[in-house]
This record gives structure tokens, sequence and C-alpha cells, in this order.
């Protein structure tokens, strides 16, 4: 065996196998966080074993062995995964058969397969996560790839600064191609569809509401939503990104019966592709804000957008509450555009079905008795709906605080709210609010969402973090239709005008491992870099076939195959033309003397007239061959060619002189003409 | 001056019927200082073109017959005590002579053969630590036989490098030998050649030699020659530095035949395979096919 081992050796140098091992290691490793501790370990031991084959302690792994190692591994996989076709089972998959190769990493051939392999893995990168650091691990990642199989080529090539240079090199030469690959290669829709992981936490406003969810979430600074406007912006106290309405109360939590994880119920959402029901809801005249939307991954199908929006983005829908929803839970980064119009400007719809007058009044049997007989007292006042609202906004705004750490609620989370503590989060003003205007037979609903947003570079879009998330109420007025209410606005106004960190200065991420944002400096670094992501994500993650051809069109005109043609062929052929321009005048060396020129046009009218010169045949031999096959020719030839002997071979100025003149008065083939030669047999000329 | 070479060049061609070529080649490695090694099977007139050159010439010229238990001191020459004197006197070997015929080297060993090299190279030689110049000129044709190579010991390519050049004289043509048969007795025209000229002549002719100009362009056509057999994976080895000159010099001695002030590249092709042929390597091959192909694959004029 050691006679074999030996023979590996020479196979595969040390220094390739220890590249391919790098380059392994590297694309592994950010796949760490989400592949299976033991999969980990199995490629350390593969690695290991192969190092102990190379140093020729251990043998090669029988038949035997690869096969137990592939059982193992694979039922590794299913008892890991339970569940083949979706992505995670597949990348793992992917790693398995990059672990197993090692133990048979023999020839050369193998090392090649491996590094290729590692090309796919590093790309699949690209599947978890998109983001500039990133897709900056992925250069590095290509970067060591290419050196390890730069490497493999032997002869010094594995040195670790030299097999590094090319492979930047070429990896350099390839970025042109790469851009003009970027731009025009068609962005073909998915052949199938794998499905998402969804087994991953889902993060921002959840599908229900109880007290303490949104001061939870008040501690996140995470980005939930990047907004950029085309045309008019909607003032501080208008911007109220609806996600989700609440209808459903049990006493503690509101939520919204349907809305189950990942599937919204069918029965009411229409689709606003078909655009006729739209047409008679929304108004005709253009809406008042568009708005493209980049919604971080939530792992929940709702969206977020002002009042009554709507959405020609591929699998986004329009709900019969007026909010956006998502044909599957957005698992990453997903843009829409959306049209809005203000409340107001759209007409009252006929009013609530009797169904949806039940739903949006509906209260646990008992409970909150305090709440209910408050809201019995206003209406026995005769209040109407719209005077309940304002005295119990009033109400709000004389003695209630506004904070993020209120007191723990008992069972009757309104009544201890409204009637003790009187310290509360938005989620308590909204629960409250709408409990009590349910139980003055207002139908009302809570609206959850986020509210505000933070300019990024002079206005360029609005970031919309997790602590914007917000809670609100809407109830529904039979002259107006679903009306807007704020109740946290009625306690602490800056919250809506200026944000959570104006509202609670104190309160505000008190949490925080590190109070960064109490420095205005790493402040304004960390808006830079946001804005640094949203670029790359604008013009490079989300540059889908739309926005490809909506490039195309505005340098092309319009996209027909001609035009793409040209444009894909121009610059290659100008690229090419301008190569073999450059290789003809590095190759040409220095300018030939003038009188090789003159003798040279003397050869090329010979050659028209039929009689070429040979390569490499002398002067003299040329011209006694034309006296013995074209006679009439003869005498000019030879005088041509004594000339020319003596003016290159001799430096005789008049020599080249009378060179010139013979050659410019030298046409053989009118001569031959007007002599009336035969051209020899085998001359196509002249005839 | 003229005159004298084409008398010469005819006195020959009368001995030698038919070989007018390759007799301007041996003038023309005379000319340039060179040494002329004849490979060619016995009986092709090898040393009636040496004996011709060196009467023609009136050169001193005597011949050798290499075998393979000669030894250096057979053709250098040796010291030998003198009872009357009392002195130890140097007896000249044939090497004294401005004409050497060397009959087939290759049949003596590698120290004889290099024992004439060097004096070939040096034009002198060393005996008891004395140096004892050779006779000016001093001009040695050698022949070699190319079959029947059992038992002789082939001339390794450093000592070919020695000759200016290779000739093979080759069967001649049908009215040659016609002639040959027609009873011109080649012995009695051999007896019958008078000298054209003397040594001093010669030396004068050597140095016009040097006087024939070689343009640009020609160095250009010369350079581009030499690059090919460098680069051409054809050649194992490429011409050294000193083959280039010794092409040089030879096509100038052509060019002085020829009666011309300047050289031309039909000059230089003229005198190339019998220059270059047997300094290139190959394998397996013949360096002068390799010779024709360059000549055609190599154009005068760059382009």
């Amino acid at each position: 065996m050691s006679e074999v081992s030996g023979q590996f050796r020479t196979l595969l140098p040390r220094e390739s196998l220890l590249w391919v091992f790098a380059a392994q290691f590297v694309v592994l490793l950010p796949h760490f966080a989400h592949l299976p501790s033991w999969l980990i370990f199995a490629w350390f031991l593969a690695v290991l074993w192969r190092i102990e084959v190379f140093r020729g302690r251990r043998a090669v792994p029988g038949r035997a062995i690869k096969l137990l190692a592939v059982s193992l591994a694979v039922a590794g996989l299913a008892l890991t995964y339970r569940r083949w076709f979706a992505l995670e089972p597949m990348v793992a998959l992917l790693a398995v058969s990059f672990t197993l190769k090692n133990i048979e990493l023999l020839s050369r051939r193998d090392a090649v397969l491996s590094l290729m392999l590692a090309y796919f893995l590093a790309a699949t990168l690209f599947v978890f996560e998109q983001t500039i650091p990133y897709a900056l691990y992925g250069v590095l990642c290509l970067v060591v790839i290419t050196a390890a199989l730069v490497a493999q080529q032997g002869s010094g090539s594995a040195r670790i600064g030299r097999a590094l240079g090319l492979s930047v090199k070429i990896l350099a030469q390839a970025v042109p191609v790469m851009l003009i690959l970027f731009v025009v290669m068609p962005r073909l829709g998915p052949l199938w569809a794998v499905p998402n992981n969804t087994s991953a936490a889902s993060t921002g406003i959840s599908d229900s509401m109880s007290p303490g969810d949104f001061s939870r979430l008040s501690k996140s600074d995470k980005p939930a939503l990047r907004i950029s406007f085309d045309g008019s912006v909607p003032p501080p106290e208008q911007r109220y990104w609806r996600g989700l309405v609440y209808t459903h109360f049990d006493g503690r939590r509101w939520s919204e019966p349907g809305v189950t994880g990942n599937r919204w119920f069918g029965r009411r959402f229409r689709n606003t592709q078909s655009g006729q029901e739209n047409d008679g809801r929304l108004p005709a005249v253009g809406p008042r804000y568009r708005y493209q939307v980049i919604q971080e991954a939530s792992h929940n199908p709702w969206l977020f957008a002002l009042a009554i929006s709507d959405s020609d983005t591929r699998g986004v829908r329009s709900t019969g509450d007026d909010t956006l929803v998502y044909h599957m839970p957005v698992g990453s980064r997903l843009a829409y555009d959306v049209r809005s119009w203000p409340r107001e400007s759209v007409t009252a719809g006929p009013g609530l079905s009797p169904a949806e007058e039940r739903r949006h009044l509906q209260l646990p049997e008992e409970g909150n008795p305090q709440a209910r007989a408050w809201a019995e007292a206003r209406r026995r006042e005769g209040m109407d709906s719209q005077a309940i609202s304002q005295s119990l906004l009033a109400l709000y705004n004389r003695s209630f605080t506004y904070t993020l750490k209120p007191p723990a609620l008992g069972a009757d989370t309104v009544d201890e709210f409204m009637f003790d503590t009187q310290q509360g989060f938005c989620e308590h003003f909204a629960n409250s609010y709408v409990f009590t205007m349910r139980a003055a037979g207002v139908p009302a609903r809570v609206v959850a969402g986020y509210q505000g947003g933070e300019w990024v570079e002079q206005e360029e879009y609005l970031l919309v973090r997790q602590y914007d998330a917000h809670a609100w109420a809407e109830i529904w007025l039979p002259e107006r239709g679903w009306v807007r209410v704020d109740p946290t606005a009625a306690v602490a106004p800056e919250r809506i005008r200026d944000g959570l960190q104006s509202a609670v200065t104190e309160e505000f991420m008190q949490d925080a491992l590190l109070p960064l944002h109490k420095f205005n400096i790493l402040n304004r670094l960390r808006l830079q870099w946001d804005m640094i992501n949203y670029r790359w994500y604008q013009t490079v993650v989300s540059f889908d076939a739309d926005r490809q051809q909506g490039l195309l069109k505005r340098w092309l005109g319009e996209i027909s195959p001609l035009r793409m043609a040209m444009l894909l062929g121009v610059p290659v052929a100008v690229g090419l033309l301008g190569l073999l321009v450059w290789l003809n005048l590095s190759a040409r060396g220095p300018a030939l003397p003038p009188a090789s020129r003159a003798y040279l046009r003397f050869c090329q009218r010979m050659a028209r007239a039929g009689l070429p010169r040979r390569s490499g045949e002398a002067p003299g031999d040329f011209a006694r061959r034309i006296e013995r096959e074209l006679p009439a020719l003869g005498p000019m030839a030879a005088r041509i060619t004594v000339a020319y002997e003596r003016a290159a071979y001799t430096d005789s100025k008049g020599a080249l002189k009378q060179l010139r003149r013979l050659v410019r008065g030298f046409w053989p083939l009118r001569q031959l003409a007007k002599l009336g030669a035969a051209p020899a047999p085998h001359q196509s000329v002249g005839q | 001056m003229q005159k004298i070479i084409s008398a010469i060049v005819e006195d020959i061609g009368k001995v030698l019927l038919g070989k007018e070529h390759q007799v301007k080649l041996a003038l023309a490695c005379l000319l340039a200082r060179g040494h002329l090694l004849i490979e060619d099977l016995p009986g092709m007139g090898k040393t009636t073109l040496a004996h011709a050159l060196g009467r023609v010439l009136g050169l001193s010229h005597k011949r050798v017959q290499f075998t393979s238990d000669m030894l250096p001191a057979d053709i250098i020459g040796i010291s030998i005590f003198e009872r009357e004197t009392g002195q130890f006197r140097f007896h000249e070997g044939p090497v004294f002579s401005q004409l050497l015929l060397a009959d087939e080297i290759n049949r003596s060993s590698p120290k004889t053969q290099s024992a004439l090299l060097e004096a070939m190279e040096e034009r002198q030689v060393s005996v008891d630590g004395e140096t004892r110049p050779l006779p000016e000129p001093f001009f040695v044709i050698a022949t070699q036989n190319p079959l029947q190579q059992s038992g002789t010991f082939v001339l390794p390519e450093s000592q070919l490098d020695r000759f200016l050049m290779r000739i093979s004289l080759g069967y001649p043509t049908r009215e040659a030998e016609r002639a040959l048969f027609n009873g011109v007795d080649p012995r009695a025209q051999l007896a019958q050649i008078t000298p054209r000229i003397n040594s001093e002549g010669l030396r004068k002719l050597q140095g016009l030699v040097h006087q024939v100009k070689a343009s640009d362009s020609l160095l250009d056509y010369l350079e581009r020659l030499v690059q090919h057999t460098r680069q051409s994976a054809e050649c194992g080895v490429g011409l050294s530095p000193r083959g280039a000159l010794a092409l040089l010099h030879a096509a100038r001695a052509w060019a002085l035949i020829h009666n011309r002030g300047h050289i031309l590249p039909e000059d230089l092709q003229a005198v190339l395979p019998a220059v270059a042929g047997h300094r290139l390597q190959t394998d397996g091959g013949d360096g002068a096919q390799l010779v024709e192909r360059m000549m055609h694959q190599v154009d005068i004029i760059a382009a």
C-alpha cells in the first residue's frame, strides 16, 4: 500500500492538496451556520483522513468504507431534514458530496472536480444572503478557488503569492465580461420552485397582538422597510404603513382569524390584476403617492403600504381590509411598487354588510366591565360615534402616559389600563380604544404596521426600522367609511411627528448592549451604510427582467433582435478589430526599407499578372523565372530586379529612385494586353 | 582580378567535369579562409579536386591517409635527436603545408582528429612547448566516407563546426561522364594545370573578401535565417554565432567569385546548404533538406 500511496503522492502534490482544502474551507465557512454540525465534523474528518493518507499513515479507504460513509451521510441528511426538495437539504447534499470526495481525492482530475463543485457551492451562498458583505465574501471565494485551480498546474504555480496573483489577474480580466453578461443575460425565471425555508422565525409584526408585543419590537433597530417615492411624499403624520388588520379579540389577544402562518384565507382577497373590481373602488384619476417598498425578509405574507393601495407587482394582492399581501411568506428581500390613494380622496363604499359589521363589533362575552360601562354611559348621553371617539381621546390626553415600560396587566387588560395604570405603549392605546368603541357599538379594528421612518441621504428613501412598529385603530363612520384614529397621537403627538426616539428619549433602546444610538456620528455612519446597502439592492440584487428591459430600452430605444445583436456584436467586433490591428502592428516589426516596399509592389503586380514570387525566392531567381515564363515582361523585370538589388544591397540612392520610377511605370497586365502575349496557361487573370 | 578567378574555375573545371558549383564552393571556402569537408563515396573526385586546387593556386599540398593507428605526431611532426649536432630537431609533419588533404578523416582516433582540428583552428601547432606557425595560407580539405561507418570515429558536432563548409560532389552529369569515357584523362589534365596565382595574390583575394558589402537588408535576411534555425521546432540546435559569421563570410566570398562588391540574397542561399547543413542538428533527418525547407520558409523580404 505504501507503494500505492507513493504513487498518489506524485499524482497530487502536497501544495495542490492544501489548496483544495483551503478552497473548500473558505467556501464552507459561511455555510457552517446552517449546515448540521455532524456534516462539519465529517468534513474535518475527511480532510484529516486524506492528510493521513498523504503522509502514508493510513490507506486510501476501500470500497466498503466509502459505501459506509455514503450511507451514513445520506442517512444523516434524511434524519436531519426529512424534507428532500427544499433548499437547505440540497445545499447540504452538495456539501456532503464535497466532503465525501475528499477521501478519494487522488488525481488531478479529482481536485479539479472538487474545485468546480466549490464554485457551485460558493454560488449557493447567494440563495441565502445577497448583501454586500456576502458579495465580497463571494469574490474572496472566487479568488481562492481560482488560485487553487491555478495551483494544480504544478511547477511552482502553487506558491501562494503567485497563485493568488494569477487568480486575481484572471478574475480581473473577466470583469468586463461579467458586466456585459450582467446587463444582457436574460433573466430566466426559476425552472422549478425550491421551497424556501419556512422554519425560520418570523420577524416584525406578527399575526396577533397582545400587550408587550410592540414594546418588544421597539427594542430592535433592524431595518424593516425602505421606501422611495416617485413624486410627492406624504407628511410625517400621514406615514402609516399598514400591514395587518386585527378584528378578533379574545379578551387578551387581538388576531385575525384565517391569517394562519403562511396562508391568507382566500375568501376576501381580490386580485388586482383582474382590475375590473378595482375600477369601481379606486378613482380613475392618478394616485396621490407612487412609491417602491423594499421589505426585509419577515417570513410573513403581509406587506406594508399606505391606506388604500394597489400594486402591479407580481404576486401582490389587495385584501378587503385595504392591505396588501404576497402570495407566499416573504423569505428574502422583496421589492414592490405601490400606488396609494388617501382615504379622503376615495368615495366611501356602499357601507358594511351585516357580516362585516358583526365582525367589527365582535367582543368577548365578558370581561372589562368598566370599559363597557364607560362606553354605555357615553352612548346613553346620546353621543354619536365621532363624539365618543373624541371624548375617549380627550381622556387619553388628560391623564395617560406614553411609556415603553408599562406596568404588567392582569386579566382585564382594558379596564386595568384605562382606569388603573394609565401608562402604556401604542398597543395598549389601540387595544383599549378599539375595545371601548366596539362596546359603544362603533365598528372598529386594530391596524398594525409601521409609522414614520427616517430619511436617508437627502430624502432618497425612507428607512423604517422595527422600532417604528406601531398599532393604531380604524373606526367605521357611515358617512365617511373607515377612518384612521391613532389614540397614541392623543397622548404623545411627538411619537407620530418625530418618531419613537424623541417620544421616549430615556427609555429608547435602553436594553441595547451598546447604546450606539446616542452617538450622532455612529448614527450617521449607520445611515450611510444602510444607504449603500439600499443602492446595492436597487442596482444589483433587484436587477430583474423588468429593469433589464428598462435599461436596454433606454440604451437601444427598442429591443429588437437586431439591436441586441448590435449591442453585443459591436463591442466584441471593435475589441477583436483592435486586437487584430494591435497584433498586426506588433508583429510587423520595424518598418520595411523603401526599396523593399517598392520591390514588394512589383511582386504584387507580378502576382496579379499570374506569376507570384515564391516564398524565399531570391529576386534574381524570380527575374529569371519571369524571363522564362513571361518573356514579354522579362527585360523590364530584369531592370527592376537589378535596380532593387543595387538599392537594397548596395544602399545606392540613385538605384532607389530608379527602382521607384521603374515600378511606377510597371503595369504587367497592360503590357501583356498591349503585346497580346498569351498568358501562361495556368493564369486566370486577364481573360 | 575577376579574370584570375574565372580562369581558376575554368582550369579546375577541365579536370573535374561538370562540377562548377562545387568547385566554386570550394574556392569560396578557401577565399573565406575556411576549411572544407567533402563527404562522398570513393572515386568521386575528391582527391582530384584537392590536387587541382593546390596546383592552380600554386600551393604546396600534401595528402595524408588517415588510419586508426595514426598518432598526432604523424600529422604534426616530431622532434628527433640528431647526433651530429647533438640537438633535437623538429621534423615537420604533413600539416606544415599550404593545402592539406586529409583523406578519410573519420578513420583515425579522436586524439589524432583533434590534433588536426586544433591546428586548423589555431593555424599553429605547439610541440615541446614551442609554438610553430603553419604556412599561410593554410587550407585543409578533409574527406569522409559516409558509408561503411563501422570502425570509424564519427566527427562530433563540435569538430564539424571547424569546417566552414561541407559539400558532396555527387555523380557526374551524363555529358561529363561521356567525356570521361571518351578518353579525357583527368590526370593528364591535372599535369597541364599551371598556377594562376601565387600566395601573395591569394592573400590579396582573401583580403578583398572582407571588402564585399553586406547591406542592412541583407543582414536582416541573414538574421531572420539564423533566428529561424533557433526557433523552428525542426532544428534541434540552431546556428551558433560562429555559424552565422561563417555564413556571412562564405556569402562574401561567393559574391566576390561572381564579381560583385556586395552580397545578394542569392549568394547567401547558394552557400547556405554547404555552410549550415552540417551545423544544424536534426532528429534523424538530413540537415540539407532542412536547409532547403528553411530557404522556402524564410522570405527574403520581411513581411
